[in-house]
């Protein structure tokens, strides 16, 4: 049906983003977002009501820019690809329900994938990569729902999940950290920014999972070698807080912030660069909103090029969450010859990793 | 109306693993259906204690923390009941909460709410709640006699008391016999 490379329409709604994206292959026509997080600000988190709700408000308007800006029609499209997980039950719905419905008026093919895996196939664009995604691929995602390091043997069939959060995510922790300090949301840049005027080795915070009894060996890994644990963390700093409190001295907010960021960033780079070095990964890709932090950037170049490993970092309107990298994945998954999802699978959730786009009838639930 | 509760026990812990093996301990009382209501400030431990309670429910999914997607379900490793994990921080009253339809999962799972307190009650007529509290207020001196600027990486510092109590006709004269090593 198609030849050469398809023209993809990619649609994003898992959290608070409404994303729009069109793709020619590898080629990025247009990258459209329109965001609730303003309307989430007061509540210090996502709200999926108002998340949903603004997704349907917003679906339309960025449906139109999306296509006006690519300057294509619906008819010329190839296809339609959508998050169907993980991410917000209701705001995942509005996005596959959009879909859908695009999918039956059209008559195109629809496929549903993975968020996470949607977060590396921006690789593909922008230049990110100029001859595509490299072999021995590696992938650092850190967000305010995900923290995840993945092998990517091939981005259409072969994704493998190496080690992730057994608590809360790295995102997560600075927004509950902010909470604490009393900084309000989102807490990554707040805190990112205290942490410029404070001493990261002021205090020493825990480092989660780092123990041998966690770590094991490389020959013998332990139960969580490559997992991460912000829970102490989160605790030490509420301790930090409240023994200041109680002595009636000053917080200081800046060596927390600074502390603190530093564990998080330190205790994320050494399990990934571990990972990557015993798994064989020499590109490592950083995705997700926390990639704009200052300090996760600086620290993780300096120990992947100790490493010899090659780090890229895709422009930050990429590493967020938007349609153009579920389109670009998408796009791969037509070119490897995968058949669509058609109308009747359910959305995930909790979707696996290794669930790269879903067959009839399937929400990926084992 | 202030409801008051069947029993109320306290147990103290001293560490983020003594307060896993508690909540595992409470597992075996547990079956479908019933409601746990946590509270306690943020690192306080709620999700941790939900960790221990999935292990000792037989759960084999990783339970990690269910602020972003605000429920996950866990599905039952055996023939006991499965476990729904929520938290109801970000909702704004009875009415949110029931946007969420836990009603639908509740037969067929323990089902666990953190920040539930005043949110989730109206879903059962019986719920055991569970504070857990760090202590606060008490100067924790290091040994130079300023505030601790060091913390363990496996939280064998973390002392704790958590409060169960038992609402409604399902805990009448049916208070958890936990025994601790």
């Amino acid at each position: 049906m198609m030849r050469g490379e398809p023209l993809v329409l990619g649609i994003e709604s898992s959290c608070d983003e409404t994303g729009v994206g069109i793709v020619r292959g590898t080629q990025l026509l247009t990258n459209t977002v329109s965001s609730s997080m303003d309307e989430h600000v007061r509540f210090g988190g996502v709200i999926p009501e108002i998340a949903s709700r603004a997704h349907l408000e917003a679906f339309v308007p960025t449906l139109r820019t999306a296509l006006d800006d690519a300057g294509v029609t619906l008819e010329d499209i190839d296809a339609i690809a959508v998050t169907a997980g993980p991410g917000l039950s209701g705001a995942l719905m509005v996005g596959v329900s959009a879909a859908k419905a695009l999918a039956v008026a059209t008559g195109k093919p629809l496929y549903a994938i993975n968020h996470l895996v949607a977060h590396v196939g921006v690789g593909m664009l922008g230049g990110t990569f100029a001859d595509g995604l490299p072999a021995n691929l590696g992938a650092l995602l850190v967000s305010g729902g995900h923290t995840e390091i993945l092998r990517i043997g091939n981005i259409a069939s072969d994704v493998e999940l190496l080690g992730s959060t057994i608590d809360d995510a790295a995102g997560e922790a600075y927004d509950k950290t902010a909470r604490i300090l009393g900084l309000g949301y989102p807490g990554g840049p707040v805190i990112d920014r205290l942490a410029r005027e404070g001493n990261p080795k002021a205090i020493r915070f825990p480092r989660g999972l780092s123990q041998p009894k966690y770590m094991g060996t490389a020959e013998e890994p332990g139960p969580h070698r490559y997992d991460w644990s912000f829970s102490g963390l989160k605790t030490a700093v509420a301790r930090s807080v409240e023994q200041y409190e109680a002595a009636g001295m000053e917080v200081p907010v800046a060596d927390i912030a600074a502390s603190f960021q530093e564990a998080v960033v330190d205790i994320i780079t050494s399990k990934a660069v571990l990972a990557c070095r015993e798994h064989g990964i020499t590109e490592l890709l950083l995705g997700g909103g926390v990639a704009a932090n200052r300090r996760l950037r600086e620290l993780t170049g300096e120990r992947c090029t100790a490493a010899g490993i090659t780090l890229t970092v895709p422009a930050p309107s990429l590493c967020t969450d938007n349609g153009a990298m579920v389109a670009a994945l998408g796009a791969q998954i037509i070119m490897e010859g995968r058949a669509p999802s058609g109308v009747s699978f359910g959305t995930n959730p909790s979707l696996p990793v290794t669930e790269i786009v879903l067959a009839s009838g399937e929400d990926g639930r084992a | 109306m202030t409801v008051l509760p069947e029993w109320t026990v306290v147990h103290e812990v001293g560490s983020a693993a003594e307060l896993q093996a508690l909540a595992a301990a409470l597992a075996p009382h547990l079956r479908a259906a019933d409601l746990l209501v946590l509270s306690g400030e943020l690192g306080a431990g709620k999700t941790t204690f939900t960790q221990g309670l999935g292990r000792g429910l037989g759960v084999t999914d990783r339970i990690i923390s269910p602020t972003f997607v605000l429920v996950r379900q866990h599905a039952a490793g055996g023939s006991g009941p499965g476990l729904v994990h929520v938290d109801a921080y970000r909702l704004d009253g009875a009415a949110a909460v029931d946007d969420l339809d836990l009603e639908a999962g509740m037969a067929a799972n323990v089902t666990v709410v953190e920040w539930g307190a005043g949110r989730v009650e109206h879903l059962s007529d019986s719920w055991l709640r569970v504070d857990i509290l760090r202590p606060v207020g008490v100067l924790q001196t290091a040994a130079t006699g300023g505030p601790v600027t060091a913390f363990d990486d496996d939280g064998e510092d973390e002392v704790r008391t958590v409060t169960l109590a038992g609402f409604g006709p399902r805990w009448h004269a049916r208070q958890p016999p936990l025994l601790l090593d």
